[in-house]
């Protein structure tokens, strides 16, 4: 046969697809995978959109990445299955408090006179052995307090630079009077406001710091005008020898006996390295701010770590389930001699350039073995790991970017979870082949105004604009019932939230007449208007995110009902962000926010942080709510912390700077097969199916965990 | 033609010059801040934000910035924001992933769609031409991601074989045969996707020129001949209509980068169209710039093959 164009053209196609489909009969069908491999019950997969970037604690703030790094590092501590918090690498912890005043001489205190160091702490000590009677109202804070030790007086020089961008540094001499130095048992951010029924209403508040604060060089001080020099003094004496100091104290006792993957032991100095590369500037640390209100860290002995903290700032203990990394793969001269090797610049190499980023080494229940760039990372269980190994052999981190693969692969068996969609959850759920899990999350969508427009700063407008809109039906139609309503900032399933507060109803007739209150009259076509002025303002949300879209469609349309003329508009993220919502400029748009357990609400509703560019943009300003939002955050005791949540809670439910929608909820499914497998001291095995803690985690017990050949059936289930 | 070759030479530099300044220009200019930035999280302070700003020389008036990039890609030290990894080795790495399905998709397209074209051509309105164009018409409108999805669906329903991903996940302990033969079968779906989506297009192409030429007068000479069928349609006719595709053909070349991010992403294939597609949403600018200046050098390197082909191709020309 004579080989033609024609036939060349037709022939190498053909033999090209050929060869392609023959590879059909070497291809390992799903069956093999899933079921006919014994191997395949040791492992467990699971599948993610997106690839991790960085698998390095400190550096990393994705998803993805900080899912991989719970199962190759662990943290201090973390929280159990009632969300406290339990110890880890600590086995135990106390936290107290250092408390600090300096004498204030010139002051006169109520049945004393004025007084000295060591008369002061005559006083106190007799206040707190009873010799002295006192207000019964302080005795607790009193009671509270162990020890009392005077510092002596101290100089010391400082130096702070000058106000304006070209300030130079000035150096400023210190003479530090005497100061007391009180031990608390457990904080108090009280112990001042009760140290002033004692001492005197003025005793701290007239503290003169700028009279032991002055200028050092002779020559600098001469160059100085008297008016540029009262300025520096005003602005930094307050903040060098503030009247009072709180310093919380947060001391970790380590477990002993833990060591990292590489066989490295884990100790206090791993702690404290962890903690100065998050604080150093080099690393870019995307956690800086959590632990910018730590004074230090001091390495007590190999297991005992002592961070003490310069203000009260309540959220600190929550921020060390960070996970600790290992200090003698990364210092200074483990990144030096990395550098050296792979010959870069050895002064201008910090850790985020390390390799260490890609093979991590932690002290979690999982090895790191393998990352695929966008194909998936592969662990393996950690033989001695302190809590024993896992029961999973290995564990694979898929990236598999389209949800509709994934679920394929997981009908399949070669992902053994899927996150269900919404519109999918009835169908699946009641699957006998799957076990399926469904919870609350963590983040709510709401209708933000913009409370420095009218009409949005009259309460009774929101108050109506919230009533108008039926809430049940958005979470009926646009979440198909997958949803909850919510009405205040907390995470739900958390005690911060107060679920006395009751939803707003929908109720668009009161919503009218709170309207009409606020001088809003319908018009003869129907639309409200007041002083001749037509209620009209633009709902805005981002683009690419479906749920929003359809949620302002719905408001929207509620709203007109009631004659509001809302016009909408969707703005692609980024301009939605630095346009819209950094400069505050919008009437009303519908956002989400992602929250964290601790109940720290500073960001976004103290009044201070309304400015541009900051996370208070609808302009929420209430002295009393400010006072409640510093309260909470300085309150270290749980139950008082709770009782100001909840009456925060009330306040914004009353206030309504925000309408708040939903909250929404996940499911997830499971194979069946997957239980958990417990052995007890005598290694008498027993199985157990895998049920949720309180807060609807599922994955709680994963390190025990196993997948069986065959479904097991629970007597239990019946 | 040395002279033609100096000259093209010279006006492609400009040219990749003025696309250089462009393209860095549009994604600067373009709202939104690196992924690494994330202006609404709580944790972030201005002073964080401000940073990190610094770190990526952002802060920077714009030519300065363009002058560090560029330094960086062409000293090869350019690093990507995401993972600090090299850019030109993750691109080579994904360049890699990217070729087989780009090599197999052109080699089906650029040969059945021949075949194909030029007999609906010849038998103009005939059964075969009109179920040509139905097919073609109905692949190019039918959306790509469409049809993989069913394409999948009905591949692992019905077979109960892997589909997705370079090759069978789990699969490590086999023969090397069977590894690579596992990883032919991974190449199928996607490039035939790939293909069926080029031939429709192309056909059409084919169809249209060869049309053409087959009224002209050496057509019918060529007949009256009585030279053979293949003769006249795949000799004669077709070489004259070949001119067109050599242009097309120069520009299958920026494909080789871009790869295809539906097809890519749907089948979790790790190629080069998913990394660049993923480093526009995250505003990862080293990757996206040098995606960018890649391909613009492989469209101007295209064009330039093309133009040379001509000269080869055709005599009339001169350039």
């Amino acid at each position: 046969m004579k080989l033609t164009t024609r036939r060349i053209l037709i022939l190498v196609p053909l033999f090209v697809t050929l060869f392609l489909v023959q590879s059909y009969f070497w291809v390992p069908g799903y069956e093999q995978q899933a079921t006919g491999n014994p191997e395949r019950l040791g492992e467990y997969i699971s599948a993610s959109i997106g690839d991790a970037s960085i698998l390095n604690p400190i550096l990393s703030s994705d998803s993805a990445s900080s899912a991989v790094e719970s199962m190759v590092f662990e943290g201090l501590i973390d929280r159990d299955e009632n969300l406290n918090f339990r110890g880890r690498l600590a086995i135990s912890w106390k936290i107290y408090e250092e408390a600090f005043f300096y004498i204030n001489k010139e002051a006169d205190i109520p049945g004393l006179g004025k007084a000295g160091p060591e008369e002061m702490l005559r006083y106190l000590l007799g206040v707190k052995e009873r010799q002295i009677p006192i207000d019964e109202r302080i005795r607790p804070s009193i009671d509270n307090i162990m020890e009392i030790t005077v510092i002596p007086p101290e100089d010391f020089i400082v130096s702070r630079p000058e106000e304006g961008p070209a300030g130079k540094d000035v150096r400023l001499l210190v003479r530090a009077p005497a100061r007391i130095k009180l031990t608390l048992e457990r904080v108090d951010q009280d112990v001042f406001t009760g140290l002033t029924l004692l001492l005197g209403q003025d005793y701290f508040y007239s503290f003169p710091s700028k009279a032991f604060v002055g200028i050092r060089d002779e020559e600098e001080s001469s160059k100085l005008t008297e008016e540029s020099k009262n300025k520096i003094l005003a602005r930094y004496a307050e903040q060098i020898l503030p009247a009072t100091e709180h310093n919380p104290v947060i001391s970790f006792q380590l477990r002993p006996g833990v060591t990292f993957h590489d066989g490295q032991n884990f100790d206090a100095e791993d702690v404290k390295f962890t903690y100065d590369a998050i604080m150093n500037p080099r690393n870019l640390s995307p956690r800086i701010a959590d632990y910018e209100p730590v004074k230090h860290v001091e390495v007590i002995d190999p297991l005992t770590v002592r961070i003490v903290y310069k203000r009260l700032y309540s959220p600190a203990i929550g921020t060390w389930s960070i996970p600790i990394i290992p200090e003698h793969l990364l210092n200074d001269e483990a990144l030096r001699g990395e550098a050296t090797q792979r010959g870069m610049d050895p002064d201008r190499f910090t850790m985020r350039h390390s390799l260490f980023n890609r093979r991590p080494v932690g002290c979690g229940p999982f090895i790191f073995r393998e990352w695929k760039s966008d194909q998936y990372i592969a662990l393996d269980r950690f033989e001695g790991y302190w809590e024993g190994p896992p029961n999973y052999r290995r564990y694979f981190y898929r990236i598999v970017p389209d949800l509709l693969t994934q679920e394929m692969e997981f009908y399949a068996g070669t992902v053994d979870t899927y996150h269900v969609q919404p519109h999918q959850v009835t169908r699946l759920s009641s699957n006998p082949n799957y076990q399926s899990f469904s919870g609350l999350s963590f983040g709510y969508t709401y209708i933000g105004y913009n409370m420095r427009r009218p009409p949005f700063d009259d309460r009774r407008v929101r108050l109506a604009l919230g009533m108008a809109v039926d809430v049940e039906k958005i979470m009926r139609y646009v979440l198909y019932g997958q949803g909850e309503r919510i009405t205040g900032p907390f995470v739900k399933q958390t005690d911060f939230y107060n679920h006395d507060v009751r939803p707003l109803p929908y109720d668009p007739e009161r919503a009218l007449r709170l309207l009409s209150e606020a001088g809003w009259q319908r018009n003869k076509r129907g639309w409200l208007e007041k002083e001749g002025k037509r209620l009209q303002f633009t709902l805005i949300t981002n683009s690419g995110n479906d749920t929003r879209k359809a949620v302002v469609a719905i408001v929207q349309d509620a709203w007109r009902q009631i004659g509001i003329d809302v016009r909408t508009d969707l703005i692609e993220w980024s301009v939605f962000v630095q346009e819209r919502v950094n400069k505050a400029d919008f009437d009303a748009l519908v956002l989400g926010w992602q929250m964290g357990i601790e109940p720290d609400l500073y960001q976004i509703w103290h009044s201070s942080q309304s400015h541009p560019h900051q996370l208070n943009f609808v302009g929420f300003r209430n002295e009393q709510a400010d006072d409640m939002i510093i309260r909470i955050r300085q309150e270290y005791d749980h139950r008082r912390q709770v009782e100001d949540c909840h009456r925060f809670h009330e306040l914004i439910a009353r206030e309504q700077p925000y309408t708040f929608l939903y909250v929404g909820k996940w499911t997830a499914v499971l194979d069946k097969r997957i239980v958990i497998k417990d052995v007890d001291e005598q290694g008498r095995v027993t199985y157990n199916k895998i049920a949720p803690t309180k807060t609807g985690n599922f994955t709680f017990y994963f390190n025990k965990w196993i997948k069986l050949r065959e479904a097991p059936s629970f007597a239990a289930e019946g | 033609m040395l002279s033609f070759i100096g000259r093209s030479i010279v006006q492609k530099m400009i040219t990749l010059f003025f696309v250089s300044v462009i393209s860095f220009l549009i994604i600067h200019l373009a709202p939104g801040e690196p992924s690494q930035v994330d202006p609404l999280n709580p944790k972030f302070t201005p002073e964080i934000v401000e940073r990190f700003r610094k770190e990526f020389h952002l802060d920077k008036p714009l030519y300065v910035q363009y002058l560090f990039f560029y330094r960086g890609l062409l000293s090869g030290r350019t690093v990507s924001w995401k993972d600090n990894q090299p850019v030109l080795a993750k691109m080579w790495e994904r360049f890699l992933n990217s070729l087989p399905l780009f090599i197999v998709g052109t080699i089906i397209t650029w040969t059945l769609s021949f075949p194909i074209g030029i007999r609906s051509a010849i038998f103009r309105g005939g059964i075969f031409d009109r179920s040509a164009t139905f097919f073609s018409y109905f692949l190019i409108s039918i959306p790509g991601f469409f049809f993989a999805y069913i394409l999948i669906i009905f591949v692992v329903t019905r077979f109960q074989v892997p589909v997705i991903g370079m090759q069978t996940f789990g699969l490590s302990d086999a023969s090397t045969v069977r590894i690579l033969m596992d990883r032919v079968w991974h190449l199928l779906l996607p490039s035939m996707l790939g293909a069926t989506g080029g031939i429709a297009i192309l056909s059409r192409y084919v169809r249209s020129q060869m049309l053409e030429v087959e009224g002209q007068d050496y057509v019918r000479t060529a007949k009256a001949k009585g030279l053979s069928w293949e003769q006249v349609h795949y000799k004669h006719a077709l070489r004259n209509a070949l001119l067109p595709f050599v242009t097309m053909f120069g520009l299958i070349l920026p494909g080789l980068i871009g790869g295809s991010v539906i097809i890519e992403s749907i089948f979790s294939w790790p190629g080069m169209g998913r990394m660049a597609y993923e480093a526009i949403l995250a505003r990862d600018y080293p990757i996206i710039l040098t995606v960018n200046f890649i391909s613009a050098v492989l469209v101007l390197l295209g064009t330039f093959i093309s133009d040379v082909l001509y000269l080869v191709v055709d005599p009339r020309i001169r350039l």
